[in-house]
């Protein structure tokens, strides 16, 4: 009977795993609209980027004729340059479309990798306390004494202009703020009674540290994970629009910018698409990040 | 207090210390020197160029490098410009008044318009004022401020026949053209501190109006206006102010950029073209007196606290 039962908990006729999902979203449906829409709205983005070659019949590198074409500018052999075409006659829509590979993924993995050092340090820290978590937080206050983005610049401009550069370079400037919170996290977790239980049966400090307090601390760094996306795609837009981030021809929405920047009050069409594209993902991400908090968080729920 | 000032003036050393080391050490990796810079226009031979950096102690081992540069900015010396043929102090106190201008500026504009907008937002919660107030903030946070200062252009030069101002005019020499030149500038970089203050704003104001005192207040008759005003919106700045002073950094890192867009000449302007022109000494300087700048500005809005918050004493 038993076996039977549990049989039936993980088998495959039963709608089980599916069913849970289903549930889950629906209640995230109904509890959090803005942040359900907002997500489907960076899927779509995602799907368009990835796709992009799918969705547009134009290269992203390549020049077709028309220079500095309007918005619908009819192609000079085929299609409609739905968002006109640069300088060199290169449709933008399709290099809005790419250009966001770039900017979501850095938008993705600099948080990621930047908490993940910052958690690590600040976790370490707070274990360890005396000395140890003195030099952290020492070095944590010297960069957040520095201006985010003028260490960036720095990184890139002495590292080079490339994808892990840049990456590395936002990673940075959000470490610190992930080492303070995660930092106070693990100060409360480390009192608890199942710490000093496996301290008790011998476990090492490594142990306690990677098996213990990093997977007990998933949630605030998650939350961090939300809420600094947008922060990463709005620095990397910068560096790359002050020309010092992903070098051309690979393009990013920030790095579309810097041409058009030249020639903006002629041809405002250059600086609409890219910028907005940034303004949604950037909102969006912020929403969904928000509604993450207040799931997880539950210290700030209806507090905002 | 003086005790309180002075131990943190001394705790501000030893960070300033470790951020220059930070960013001189990164800038010895480059490849390239300022010599490369100096003769890129060509005519010069390998002779002169190493000449040249013999001269300027660029072959020296980084130790010495580095413990030259140290003791000159002990001494209040950030070291020689080669590129600029000038002091990097000189450079720096001929562009500072720009940066700071818009710097501070861009934080008064922001803290000005977070509070009404989030006072008026806690107190009138879920209303419509409330809802248009964080659908303004939602979008103001993800609007970035470059794009932003590039819409402003493009806008004021279609609607205003406006156009960037060729030269810069001292707040001090004329205030009046020196607001309406960096107008602009000021509204790009403050919104996005704006938005996240006055969000802020409201959760504080959320929290303090349940309090017990502000129900006191409200039973013995007090006017609502005066409740707002004496007793919630005293006890909600705290905490924001203590974000406006951390938050500065990022007004410091948005000025870099909007410096850039509205060609400004200010300290943002200077590092981006120090940087290209591999000036290390210039760019070092000015990371220095940015942290500086920054934690100055710090250390004053928590002497602030005192002045809102009468029970809070320095020792």
């Amino acid at each position: 009977m038993s076996q039977a039962s549990i049989g039936v908990a993980s088998g495959a006729r039963d709608p089980g795993f599916g069913q849970a999902t289903k549930t889950f979203l629906v209640r995230f449906w109904r509890r959090y609209p803005s942040a359900s829409v907002a997500a489907v709205v960076l899927i779509i983005v995602v799907l368009a980027t990835i796709f992009a070659n799918v969705i547009s019949p134009f290269e992203p590198n390549k020049a077709y004729g028309v220079r500095l074409g309007g918005l619908l500018e009819p192609g000079k052999n085929f299609g409609i340059h739905l968002l006109g075409t640069d300088t060199l006659g290169r449709d933008l829509f399709t290099r809005v479309l790419v250009g966001g590979r770039v900017s979501l993924l850095i938008g993705l993995i600099a948080p990621t990798v930047g908490i993940t050092i910052g958690a690590l340090a600040g976790i370490t820290g707070a274990y360890f306390g005396g000395l140890t978590d003195l030099i952290i937080q020492r070095i944590t206050d010297t960069l957040m004494a520095i201006p985010s983005l003028v260490m960036a610049m720095a990184i890139t401009i002495s590292l080079g202009f490339t994808l892990p550069v840049v990456i590395l370079a936002i990673a940075v400037g959000i470490a610190p703020y992930a080492s303070r919170l995660l930092r106070s996290h693990a100060l409360v977790l480390r009192s608890m009674q199942y710490i000093e239980a496996s301290r008790a049966i011998g476990a090492t400090n490594k142990r306690i540290i990677l098996r213990h307090l990093v997977p007990n601390s998933w949630a605030p760094w998650i939350v961090m994970l939300a809420v600094n996306i947008g922060n990463a795609i709005v620095i990397e837009a910068s560096l790359s629009y002050l020309g010092i981030g992903i070098a051309p021809p690979t393009s990013s929405w920030g790095n579309l910018l810097i041409r058009a920047a030249s020639y903006f009050t002629d041809n405002p069409h250059l600086v609409y698409a890219p910028g907005l594209m940034i303004t949604i993902v950037v909102l969006c991400s912020n929403i969904f990040g928000d509604a993450l908090r207040d799931m997880l968080d539950p210290r700030l729920r209806g507090a905002d | 207090m003086w005790k309180y000032i002075i131990r943190r003036l001394i705790l501000i050393v030893p960070t300033v210390f470790l951020a220059g080391t930070l960013v001189f050490c990164m800038l010895r990796v480059l490849p390239g020197d300022i010599v490369s810079t100096l003769t890129s226009e060509g005519g010069a031979t390998e002779e002169s160029k190493e000449k040249l950096r013999e001269e300027l102690g660029l072959n020296d081992p980084m130790v010495v490098q580095y413990g030259k540069w140290l003791w000159g900015t002990v001494n209040g010396n950030l070291g020689y410009s080669h590129y600029q043929d000038r002091y990097v102090s000189q450079v720096v106190k001929d562009k500072i008044e720009a940066t700071m201008t818009l710097a501070i500026f861009a934080m008064v504009f922001s803290l000005a318009i977070a509070f009404p907008m989030g006072i008026v937002s806690a107190v009138k919660r879920g209303s419509w004022w409330d809802q248009g107030i964080r659908i303004f903030t939602a979008l103001s946070l993800a609007v970035p401020s470059f794009w932003l200062g590039i819409l402003l252009i493009i806008f004021a030069s279609k609607v205003f026949n406006w156009s960037k101002p060729v030269v810069y005019t001292s707040f001090f020499s004329d205030p009046g053209s020196n607001m309406a030149q960096l107008f602009l500038p000021i509204l790009a970089t403050g919104i996005t501190s704006a938005a996240i203050l006055s969000r802020l704003v409201r959760s504080m104001m959320l929290e303090v109006l349940r309090e017990d005192y502000v129900r006191t207040a409200r039973a013995k008759g007090l006017r609502e206006f005066l409740v707002i005003m004496r007793h919630t919106i005293r006890n909600a700045s705290i905490p924001v102010l203590t974000m406006a002073g951390y938050h500065f950094g990022a007004i410091l890192s948005g000025v870099v950029v909007i410096e850039n867009v509205f060609s400004i000449p200010g300290l943002g302007q200077q590092i981006l073209v120090s940087i290209f022109a591999r000036d290390y000494d210039m760019v070092v300087g000015i990371v220095v007196v940015m942290t500086v700048i920054l934690a100055a500005w710090i250390l004053v809005i928590d002497l602030l606290y005192s002045v809102v918050d009468p029970r809070i004493r320095y020792s």
